[in-house]
């Protein structure tokens, strides 16, 4: 059997490779490899190794956005790409993760644990009047999963085939992907369910360790050694999902969080991005409203690093989230960093248990 | 009005919003905080400037280009609503009032400052 791979860059939209934009001929390559997912992601804040601050709230520094894009397929046709990204991009981040497809023939239900299923699909699917991604949502809440965001992409491929959104298109393929926080057994309460919808959405899942719910402290990041046994190092991932509205100190959480880690210098990049509808804590799955006291949907931190910066890193992000916010943590195997100070780490996956 | 003049405030009106940009990314980038301060800086300071062009006596075509193309291109309104809208969209309340008053009492002060300037000269 053989496993599946996922690729995430982290880099500015701006950014310029030859004549076309990076992140343009990133998507060129996985049209041309038909790599079987893949979604590029607009993001709201963030900064890299360089520290310069990337926001929308200036009208010319929203210009440059920070973006996220993540392909997913065999380990054959990941392994294959990732120099190849590597090539393309001048200044940014690539990691490599495993994760488990679920639902093909070969389908390996998670076996204990928390989870993060990620499900994409088509952004303008419907099931029946109600928006796929929506439907997912209830379906998820329903199941009990500790929180669940939808972000919509801008381009990306379904099946190897390019589906990029335009101003005046249905844009009903154009990849949509939520991201869920579970236990392994709501995951596998919830498959027969989710591969039954007629959106067809793509379903896959990682291991995960969930730090903190709803302010709570659950448990801090694990310690993993800084390399494995063959000397390859070994990289850690938090995320923190709030809610766009919920503030620290007369600032949203995803700006605070951004504008510590930059001012402490705690880690070598972080990325926000926004959500169009989910739900975490006790809310019910919603979006923004009509008419709104301002804006409700979440948003989503991430920040990689190496196990010692996570550490350091959870700490200012605990002090920031004593009320509100899930954050997870988990283990990256594969991470490369380029352009910053100093190009660090590699794309050979490491091992661990 | 002749094809030249039209053709001055286009490239001027332009150059007007490049400098716009300019300032507004290299103060937003260097403050970095919650409150909008490039589109202050280039506002309060086309302010100035518009104050000080509209005190000297220049002829039609010269206050034209540096009124209405250079400093009409480099302020800008619309930013400065989107970015309060963008505050009170995240319920940040008092740095959006704040940025409605401190740009109208700064932007007030700057122009009649400029003026002031201009009858010096």
């Amino acid at each position: 059997m053989t496993g599946h791979l996922k690729l995430t860059a982290y880099l500015g939209e701006r950014q310029r490779s030859g004549s076309a934009f990076v992140a343009e001929a990133m998507l060129d390559l996985f049209t041309e490899r038909s790599v079987a997912s893949s979604i590029m992601l607009r993001g709201v804040t963030g900064f890299g190794s360089r520290h310069v601050l990337r926001t929308d709230e200036s009208l010319s520094l929203s210009e440059d956005p920070p973006i996220t894009i993540a392909a997913l397929d065999t380990d054959d046709v990941i392994g294959a790409v990732a120099d190849d990204v590597a090539a393309l991009l001048p200044r940014g981040l690539i990691t490599v993760e495993r994760v488990r497809l679920l639902g093909g023939p070969e389908a390996v239900a998670p076996d204990a644990g928390a989870v993060r299923v990620s499900i994409a699909l088509g952004r303008n699917r419907r099931i029946g009047t109600t928006p796929g991604f929506a439907a997912v949502c209830d379906l998820l809440y329903r199941h009990r999963f500790a929180g669940a965001t939808a972000l919509l992409g801008v381009d990306g491929t379904v099946g190897g085939q390019r589906r990029r959104a335009h101003f005046f298109s249905r844009n009903l393929d154009v990849p949509l992907v939520i991201i869920a926080i579970g236990t392994a057994e709501q995951a596998r309460a919830a498959l027969p369910e989710l591969l039954a919808m007629t959106i067809h959405p793509m379903v896959t899942a990682e291991r995960i360790v969930v730090c903190k719910r709803d302010g709570v402290l659950l448990q801090r990041p694990p310690a993993v050694p800084a390399i494995d046994s063959h000397g390859r190092p070994l990289w850690q991932k938090l995320m923190i999902h709030t809610s766009e509205s919920t503030q620290h100190d007369g600032q949203p959480i995803h700006r605070a969080i951004v504008g510590q880690l930059r001012q402490h210098r705690a880690a070598m990049g972080a990325t926000v991005l926004r959500g169009v509808w989910g739900f975490h804590g006790d809310q019910a799955p919603h979006g923004d409203r009509f008419v709104q006291w301002g804006r409700q949907v979440p948003v989503t931190t991430t920040i990689i690093d190496t196990p010692e910066n996570i550490a350091r890193s959870f700490d200012l992000v605990d002090d920031l989230t004593a009320e509100h916010g899930l954050v997870t943590c988990e283990t990256v195997p594969a991470l490369l960093a380029l352009g910053g100070p100093q190009a660090r780490g590699g794309l050979e996956l490491a091992v661990y248990p | 009005m002749n094809v030249a003049l039209w053709a001055g405030v286009l490239v001027i009106g332009g150059v007007g919003s490049v400098a716009r940009f300019m300032v507004d990314r290299a103060v937003a980038r260097r403050a970095s905080g919650a409150f909008p301060i490039g589109t202050l800086t280039v506002n309060i300071s086309g302010a100035l400037l518009l104050g000080l062009v509209t005190g000297l006596t220049l002829s039609h075509g010269v206050a034209l280009l540096a009124g209405t193309a250079l400093l009409g291109a480099y302020t800008t309104f619309s930013t400065w609503m989107l970015e309060t809208q963008r505050l009170a969209e995240e319920r940040r309340t008092w740095p959006a009032v704040l940025n409605i008053v401190l740009s109208l009492v700064l932007g007030l002060a700057a122009a009649a400052t400029g003026h002031w300037i201009a009858g010096l000269l």
